[in-house]
């Protein structure tokens, strides 16, 4: 090999060991670019996220209605032993936040415990004065109650509870709420025009009326068939709607 | 690569557009497949702090569209940066309808898809850059 021979191979050994180099510098810059990106979109992404979580701050669906609801019986809407001794009654409007929020912050304990024990039995008078939207969701709960599954019904419409008089209760989101409840759906909607429908409408707004309900959500109690009266706790109050049943049952 | 980008990103928009156009309206999404769309829609995670997630889709895509118009490193790392970030506010809202909201909306789903596919080829295109900053035109 000549002597020329000898200087092009070792040049051309140092372009390609250069070349080399540079590819590798640029791919290890290529990767940290890609790690700087990656983290900087995880942040935002993560802000984004943390933002939507608050925004959208609704009480966790209570745990399901199956294992919530599960066994206890349902006859004509109310819900529990139809012999317990004490009738907790709930007024509410379905598209009232407070009363979603009382359904699943307080009822949940007064289920598992008194209604499962037999000690109260639970109804609801579905009023539906904050507008059209309360209307009809009133009407398709008197359907899904025809199905027994009106507590059912009331615990998936909360749990997607839109904001009040949207015009969110249409019949697709009715169809979904009827789903999660397992109730027909065709059917609940097919009722809401009947005249049953009608009638717990109108029993909602007239036992409303008696009772001399301001707002929703508002809570009755009744022993065996003894007078009606509001309970004097707040709804929210778990504990303390608690502590009134409970001194209305030792009376 | 830069092609079938720019395709699934138009695509997104095009979801995007969709959505917003009906969330703007008061209408439901048409959801033949689910029927969880309304119910998507109108929940409280359709808003971030009061914006439509349909328009900050649309505006995300928008985005990743103006980075893929141009060519270079900074340009191919704000594709990539703006479809990760995508990609994972995706994955949030896709883990919002199916374990929070019980519904789901075959719109997001089909924008989740997209900011999937956008993520794998403007992050690939990014690692294909040519060395020293040059670039091709793949």
């Amino acid at each position: 090999m000549s002597k020329q021979a000898v200087i092009e191979r070792r040049r051309a050994a140092r372009i390609e060991s250069e070349r080399a180099e540079r590819a590798r510098a640029s791919r290890t810059k290529r990767l940290w670019r890609l790690g700087a990106a990656a983290a900087a979109a995880a942040v935002l992404a993560a802000g984004a996220v943390a933002v939507s979580s608050n925004g959208g701050a609704k009480p966790a669906p209570p745990a399901t209605t199956s294992s919530l609801l599960a066994g206890i019986p349902e006859n004509h809407g109310v819900l529990g032993d139809p012999k317990a001794p004490l009738t907790l009654t709930e007024y509410v409007d379905l598209q009232c936040p407070i009363c979603a929020r009382a359904a699943q912050s307080t009822l949940p304990a007064l289920i598992r415990d008194d209604v499962r024990s037999g000690k109260v039995k639970l109804q609801v008078r579905t009023l539906s004065f904050l507008g059209a939207d309360s209307v009809r969701a009133a009407r398709v709960a008197a359907g899904a109650e025809r199905q027994g599954r009106l507590w059912a019904f009331l615990e998936a419409f909360y749990a997607r509870q839109g904001t009040e008089n949207s015009g969110y209760v249409t019949d697709g989101f009715l169809r979904d709420v009827s789903k999660a409840a397992g109730v027909d759906a065709g059917q609940a909607i097919g009722q809401a025009d009947s005249a049953f429908a009608s009638g717990r409408l109108e029993r909602a707004d007239a036992d409303a009326t008696r009772m001399n309900v301001q707002g929703t959500p508002t809570l009755t109690v009744k022993r065996g068939n003894g007078p009606e009266r509001v309970l004097t706790t707040s709804p929210l109050d778990a504990a303390a709607v608690q502590a009134e049943l409970d001194r209305e049952a030792a009376r | 690569m830069r092609a079938a980008a720019i395709g699934v990103a138009l695509a997104g928009l095009g979801i995007a557009t969709y959505l917003t156009v009906v969330h703007y309206a008061g209408d439901e999404p048409v959801c033949a497949v689910a029927h969880g769309c309304a119910t998507v829609q109108q929940s409280d995670y359709a808003s971030l702090a009061g914006v439509p997630v349909a328009l900050l889709g649309v505006l995300g895509y928008l985005g990743v569209l103006a980075a893929l118009a141009r060519d270079g490193e900074a340009w191919r790392t704000a594709a990539a940066f703006l479809s990760l970030a995508g990609l994972a506010f995706s994955g949030w809202l896709t883990y919002v309808e199916v374990g929070i909201l019980d519904a789901i909306c075959i719109w997001c789903v089909g924008s989740a898809i997209c900011m999937a596919l956008l993520t794998v080829l403007t992050v690939a295109r990014m690692l294909r850059a040519e060395p020293g900053g040059a670039v091709s035109a793949s």
